[in-house]
């Protein structure tokens, strides 16, 4: 659909963004603390984190409208810290796309190559063919307002890639719009990403956009980079509570570390992996759909308990359990036919296979 | 008149955000009836009747405008009023951007600087920033001392009572007017879209060509009509501070009207000040929605495209061209645009600083500085029985009209923003007349009207102009506040069991009462600072504070007087403060 990149095997990929120990404070806040980050060229990677965890200003400084107050960002080895936004070559896609509303589509698509002074013939051929690729060139001399959602975000990839920079940055491009646009477009993206092979940063708040869209997710929080992995490894590997609670659903159960064996709060012996043998409090954490519920009450570890309430949510069941000494956990099911569904009142034990648990320790 | 409202009716229905344009008048467009009728029988029949005096009604002729062309001293005065009208308003605009422009990227303590450097002497009556002008620029002034005390001159140079004095003074007046629509303009602009420019290649100066002032340009055009039209009608100014050969038209028309006694020919000049008017504002139509720069609208201005296009076109090449040389300049700009628009801002709160300053003084003269601070012009205002009577008249009639005013107004603002009905758009145009008309054609036809029912010279006569004057201003707040009342608390009120005169009762008028005050402050102030009006309607048997000021100004300018202007502005002061207080607790 969109340009083909020409990725041969003796040509040198560029792309890379590498961030080194950025720092950035307002005031007495740090916003950005101590921040290093390595992209190869062409990887997708999301900035995740919730609103105030400075992924906005570092992409702003990856873009620079922001300077750092101490460290360096540097494009293929050559740094860029401190070069004028308009000198950086990177593309950079807004939050509701930041469309020129005096200019059609087709001057919006040609503002980079006007200010690059690029020969006449030469931007309306550029512009044209882009926007071909984006399946707009019916809609060329509409103005933004004229345009849907869709359209407008796909003017605004037109107006970012048609001076083929190395580098996308795209800050919560998806950020105002509903679900069922949002999960169009969010697949939209990610075919751009295949077709034209470019680097690209992605910030958003929200976890499905950046599990189902990255090749690596970088969590932030309060400043810092807290983990940096592929999503499953993000999801199944969290490495603090942080990460652990913003990342997808997550029971987190306070445990005892003693001489080999894992002590709920109750004392009894809960599966979990090995660990480094070390005698402490922790926090282990099970995903829901990993939390098994049985009913009868046999003699396998786990937490006694009753089943407290559940809520249908189509494709599975959620279970609350409430156990002897007062924890709440949680337990999702899929709804599979002909499985017995235990009722609200039962006695059971929650259990989980140990290898499906992860022991965070802070 | 028809042709150029009928351009703004048909935006007023196209942006009507609240009411869908439905042709039956629903109850609530009863509202607008009383107030109709008030601003029909004080506003449109007193302007037809100069119209049709011009005319020479019954005995139809043209000979009043015949003598106007066939007069030299009529032609200059028209030629006149012309040149200062664009010198003051060019003037205006080149001092004017840089501070809208600093007012809109500043951070938070240049802004705060830079509103009060804006909004003070807007909210200060023309009156006293005239006669603060008097005292810098006079023979023996601020300014005059100054320059010989560091000697710079020999002797004191001639400032006021000629070509240069008037247009200072206008262009400083007229700030304010031009800077608050550039500067609600400039604030809507995304300023994401001046980063989107730099992302793709834009230098700073070459964003700021292709975006930001394209964008800017309906606020813009906004401001330069308003003061040029505004400029066109300035009486006050000119008439304290112009020579000899600066004679405005508007002075013209009032020594016709007040001196000569030559009511017919006065009416032909105000029609043809009346023509002028309205061929700018039809002019301005083409390319502004006229009612928004008064803040009735929030729709976006869009549908001149085409003619716009040409220009943004050429911008875009400037702009393209600009970029290159951002290669051999790479900062350009950066602290110039906030340090000239400070130092702008301080020049236009200097003139009111001085006159409160000055107030202080222990002199019975104006010495600069000081020779020792007291309270003597102050007890002098307050020991003076005709500045007391005068103070308690002003407040008399300024009562009367804010109560027309408000009720009045109030009234309309709501059928406007309820009430659907056809013909709309014409309504507003009827009601924001009255404050982009001159003052001095409509207090003329007032005057014309009021005669004839011997209401001429009677305070409750020039409360009738008065509100009149107020009344656009109250329906503006009420209606931007109606705006920001959802539907959907009435609509809760109403599911809870509230009906219909129990939800106005305990949602809407709690909600709107913050607005009321404000707007009844403002249509004091509208009052309580006029001249205008008390010269025509008051027929000198009354006298207002603001009266008493002109006459002392005209005859000797004492310190007195500077006492007056600190205590009217102390006022004009707290009617900001308690409005901007008002609605700040209504947001939180």
């Amino acid at each position: 659909m969109l340009m083909k990149a020409t990725v041969s095997g003796t040509e040198v990929r560029t792309g890379g963004i590498t961030l080194h120990n950025l720092q950035k404070r307002y005031g007495s806040a740090v916003a950005v603390d101590d921040v290093s980050l390595s992209v190869s060229p062409g990887e997708f990677i999301s900035l995740l984190g919730p609103s105030g965890s400075g992924k906005t200003t570092t992409l702003m400084m990856i873009a620079g409208f922001e300077m750092p107050d101490s460290g360096q960002v540097l494009l293929d080895d050559k740094d860029i810290t401190r070069l004028p936004p308009h000198r950086r070559e990177l593309g950079v896609i807004f939050q509701n796309y930041a469309l020129f509303p005096h200019m059609t589509v087709a001057e919006n698509v040609a503002y980079p190559l006007r200010m690059r002074r690029m020969a006449k013939a030469e931007i309306e051929t550029r512009v044209r063919r882009i926007l071909d690729q984006v399946h707009l060139g019916a809609l060329a001399s509409r103005y933004p307002h004229q345009m849907s959602g869709g359209q407008q975000q796909r003017v605004a990839i037109a107006r970012a890639l048609v001076f083929d920079p190395p580098v996308l940055l795209l800050d919560e491009p998806l950020g105002a719009l509903d679900k069922k646009l949002r999960e169009h477009l969010r697949n939209e993206i990610k075919t751009l990403h295949k077709e034209v092979g470019k680097t690209m940063i992605y910030v958003t708040h929200d976890q499905d956009e950046a599990l189902a869209m990255s090749d690596r997710v970088a969590v932030m929080h309060e400043g810092r980079i807290r983990q940096v992995s592929a999503p499953k490894d993000v999801y199944r590997w969290p490495a603090d509570l942080f990460v652990a609670g913003f990342v997808g659903e997550v029971n987190l159960i306070p445990i005892m570390l003693k001489s080999g064996t894992v002590h709920g709060p109750a004392g009894e012996i809960l599966p979990a992996p090995s660990w480094q043998d070390v005698d402490r409090d922790a926090t282990l954490c099970v995903r829901p759909e990993h939390l098994h519920l049985e009913v009868s009450a046999g003699s396998s570890d786990g937490i006694q308990g009753r089943i407290s309430g559940m809520t249908f949510v189509g494709d599975a069941t959620i279970f609350e359990f409430r156990s002897e000494a007062g924890l709440q956990l949680l337990s999702k099911v899929l709804n599979v036919s002909a499985k017995r569904m235990p009722e609200v009142g039962d006695p059971c034990v929650a259990s989980w296979a140990a290898n499906d648990a992860t022991i965070l320790t802070e | 008149m028809a042709g150029t409202m009928s351009s703004i009716a048909t935006d007023g229905r196209r942006t009507s955000s609240l009411v869908s344009s439905s042709a039956q008048p629903t109850r609530w467009a009863w509202l607008l009836l009383p107030g109709s009728i008030f601003l029909v029988v004080l506003f449109v029949v007193p302007l037809t009747g100069l119209l049709l005096l011009a005319f020479g009604m019954p005995n139809w002729t043209l000979a009043n405008f015949s003598r106007i062309g066939d007069t030299p001293v009529y032609l200059t005065v028209m030629r006149n009023t012309l040149e200062i009208s664009l010198t003051v308003t060019a003037l205006a605009f080149v001092l004017s951007y840089p501070i809208a422009y600093a007012l809109t990227n500043a951070g938070t303590a240049l802004r705060t600087v830079l509103l009060i450097g804006v909004v003070l002497p807007y909210f200060t009556s023309t009156l006293v920033r005239t006669f603060a002008w008097i005292v810098l620029l006079g023979r023996n002034g601020v300014v005059n001392q100054f320059l010989l005390e560091i000697g710079w001159a020999s002797q004191p140079v001639t400032m006021l009572y000629n070509r240069f004095g008037v247009i200072l003074g206008m262009t400083h007046i007229v700030m304010p007017m031009m800077i608050l629509p550039m500067y609600t303009v400039m604030s809507s602009i995304d300023p994401k879209l001046m980063r989107a420019a730099r992302a793709n290649g834009a230098s700073p100066l070459a964003a700021f060509l292709t975006i930001f002032l394209p964008l800017s340009l309906p606020g813009l055009i906004a401001g330069v009509l308003l003061v040029f039209i505004y400029c066109l009608g300035f009486y006050i100014t000119p008439a304290l501070m112009g020579g000899l050969s600066d004679v405005m038209i508007t002075m013209a028309i009032s020594s016709q009207i007040l001196e000569q006694l030559n009511w017919s020919f006065g009416a032909a000049l105000s029609v043809v000040l009346l023509v002028a008017v309205l061929t700018t504002l039809w002019v301005g139509s083409r390319f502004f929605p006229i009612e928004q720069l008064l803040g009735f609208s929030d729709g976006k201005a869009g549908s001149n495209r085409g003619r716009r296009q040409m220009g943004a076109q050429l911008l875009l090449r400037i702009g393209s061209t600009a970029n290159a040389l951002d290669r051999w300049f790479p900062s350009m700009g950066g602290r110039t645009v906030p340090i000239l628009a400070s130092f702008l801002a301080v020049l236009l709160l200097l003139p009111v600083g001085i006159v409160v300053y000055l107030s202080f003084s222990a002199s019975s003269y104006f010495v600069f500085p000081l020779p020792g601070y007291s309270l003597r012009n102050y007890e002098a205002f307050l020991f003076d029985a005709l500045w007391v009577r005068a103070t308690f008249t002003s407040i008399r009639i300024a009562l009367m009209a804010v109560c027309m005013a408000i009720a009045l107004g109030a009234m309309l603002a709501f059928g406007l923003s309820r009430g659907a009905m056809p013909g709309r758009g014409a309504l507003v145009a009827l009601l924001l007349s009255p404050i982009i008309m001159p003052t001095v054609i409509v207090a003329v036809a007032t005057y014309f009207l009021l005669a004839r029912f011997g209401l001429q010279g009677t305070e409750f006569g020039l409360a009738l102009g008065h509100a009149v004057h107020a009344i656009p201003y109250v329906v503006v707040i009420v209606v931007a506040n109606l705006r920001d009342l959802n539907p959907s608390y009435e609509r809760a009120a109403r599911s809870l069991g509230a009906g219909s005169w129990a939800t106005f009762r305990t949602i809407v008028a709690p909600l709107v009462m913050p607005a009321l005050i404000v707007a009844a402050f403002f249509a004091f102030l509208a009052s309580f600072d006029d001249v205008v009006y008390v010269l025509f309607l008051g027929i000198g048997k009354i006298t207002t504070l603001p009266m008493r000021m002109w006459e002392g100004i005209r005859q000797d300018i004492s310190p007195t007087i500077a006492a007056v202007a600190t205590l009217q502005m102390l006022f004009a002061t707290t009617v900001i403060v308690v409005g901007t207080l008002l609605r700040r607790k209504k947001t939180t």
